[in-house]
């Protein structure tokens, strides 16, 4: 019996007796009996997306199905970056991306899986997304808003579908600039399409800026192992610490 | 009181904030009714999963002995600098202060609830305050050197049924007067037959202190809590300015 069948003999018992200790003799560690989901739902580990989009097209490439208040509010947004000035960016403050705007920022994300929480730790701002699968999902109206809104989920299949409601408008849906209004909900659809890959199919429903439900399509790889999470503090006017903590720390 | 458990989180943590004036260990922490999770945390003493709640938090530091360690002379003239400011009104202000990450051993100590998340490799702290996150690595050795960060380096392994964290810093911009010398070992564990979490936290730092100190804080097991969001950076209202908090 090689040391990995004995290995896996040892979780499975453990599982079922459900509390003992295991020694693992190479390291000399003392394991514990984690959580560990099935292959198809186990996103464990560092992910990053991949062609990290600017500007959101729905997931057949075409632009939102703005309506004409959006359109307008976006061609400010549009004209304001241009400029240099992008009032409206709020974490040029140092205020969160907030959700969903988060999901498409071009850095690392460690994921958690555990039965009843996903947890997600954003390297940028080091914000924790936290996705309850043992809530009720909250309507947009039903609560107050905040800038990661309140986040619930279910499995379907292998398929996460996440439910996220509540969130404020300071915030936008990417880095262009798309509008939304505090009416937004957005259910995503989470799954391995392969043992490296993610795939986010994300739904925007916010009938005040979009005359109809779209979605986008995001994708995650995963990161060579051990990367770990580096410190991202965002500010530039420390004057305690040396530069090269000043601003995202690398 | 089953009302009580529905409490905001805002609530809880003013309720937090006024335990400090009051007796804090009289704090009720055997919650009933329905929960999020069991009543008590699990059987296994491995298994820290789950949201604790500090509740021997204490803004004065919390040593052991009940008082205020030995300083070396430098770490008094820090002190006593601090003191100063605070009487004059005008607080240095500290990494919190400016919402960046609030350092070790100082977020371990902040009337928030925590949660902790266990992965082969990984033990991981999600604060509420501040949206601090605390990633301790489990069974490897410290970098070298260690990284300049505010939350430092934070190593664990297991002692029977204790963690033990070895954390190293780099950074001296935190709350307990220190500098980039600073080495802490905590040693977290389960006691109350799960109902709460110990961590005795060792400190070193022979430029302000003649001798390591230790300091203790205990946690109860929060089955009714989620943690919830915590945004420092809207409205900041103790914002420093020219290096000091001010009240607005």
């Amino acid at each position: 019996m090689s040391r990995g069948e004995v290995t896996k003999m040892s979780i499975r018992s453990l599982a079922a007796a459900g509390a003992l200790a295991l020694v693992l003799g190479a390291s000399g560690a003392v394991a514990q009996p984690f959580y560990k989901a099935p292959p198809a739902q186990d996103w464990d580990g560092m992910w990053q997306i991949q062609n990290a989009p600017e500007a959101l097209r729905t997931a057949d490439g075409k632009a939102p199905p703005m309506t004409a208040e959006a359109a307008k509010i976006y061609k400010a947004h549009l004209a304001a970056r241009k400029a240099g000035k992008p009032a409206f960016d709020t974490i040029q403050q140092c205020m969160p991306h907030g959700f969903p705007r988060i999901l498409t920022a071009n850095y690392p994300i460690e994921i958690f899986m555990e039965p009843k929480q996903v947890t997600f730790i954003h390297e940028v701002h080091h914000f924790p997304r936290l996705v309850f699968l043992d809530a009720q999902p909250v309507k947009a109206e039903d609560r107050d808003q905040n800038w990661m809104g309140f986040s619930t989920g279910k499995w379907e299949g292998d398929t996460l579908v996440v439910f996220t409601a509540g969130v404020n408008d300071k915030t936008v849906l990417g880095t262009a600039g798309l509008p939304h209004t505090t009416d937004l909900e957005v259910t995503e659809h989470i799954r391995k399409t392969d043992a490296d890959t993610l795939e986010d199919l994300v739904t925007y429903h916010d009938p005040k800026m979009y005359s109809k439900d779209w979605s986008t399509r995001l994708t995650y790889k995963r990161l060579p192992a051990g990367t770990r999470m580096a410190e991202y503090v965002c500010t530039d006017e420390n004057p305690e610490i040396e530069a090269p903590t000043k601003t995202a720390s690398k | 009181m089953p009302s009580g458990r529905r409490l905001s989180v805002c609530l809880i943590a003013l309720a937090g904030a006024l335990a400090v004036a009051g007796s804090a260990g009289a704090q009720s922490d055997r919650l009933e009714g329905p929960l999020i999770r069991p009543a008590v945390s699990s059987k296994d003493p491995r298994d820290l999963s789950g949201v604790w709640f500090i509740r021997s938090y204490n803004r004065q530091i919390n040593a052991t002995t009940g008082r205020v360690p030995d300083l070396t002379p430098l770490g008094k003239a820090e002190r006593d600098k601090r003191v100063q400011a605070e009487k004059d009104g005008m607080p240095i202000a500290d990494a919190s202060a400016y919402c960046w990450p609030h350092g070790v051993p100082r977020v371990m100590n902040s009337p928030y609830p925590i949660q902790i998340i266990q992965k082969p490799g990984e033990t991981l702290i999600v604060h509420e305050v501040a949206h601090n996150v605390r990633h301790i690595y489990m069974d490897v050795p410290h970098s070298n050197p260690v990284k300049t960060a505010f939350m430092g380096e934070s190593v664990g392994h297991w002692e029977g049924d204790t963690l033990g964290v070895d954390h190293r810093t780099g950074i001296d911009e935190v709350r307990l007067i220190h500098g980039p010398k600073l080495h802490t070992i905590e040693r977290i564990r389960k006691v109350e037959d799960g109902h709460a979490l110990e961590n005795q936290v060792f400190i070193e730092d022979p430029d302000y202190y003649p001798h390591p100190w230790y300091m203790r804080d205990t946690y109860a097991w929060r089955p009714d809590l989620r943690i919830a969001e915590y945004s420092c950076e809207e409205n900041n209202r103790n914002a420093p300015v020219n290096g000091h908090t001010v009240a607005k």
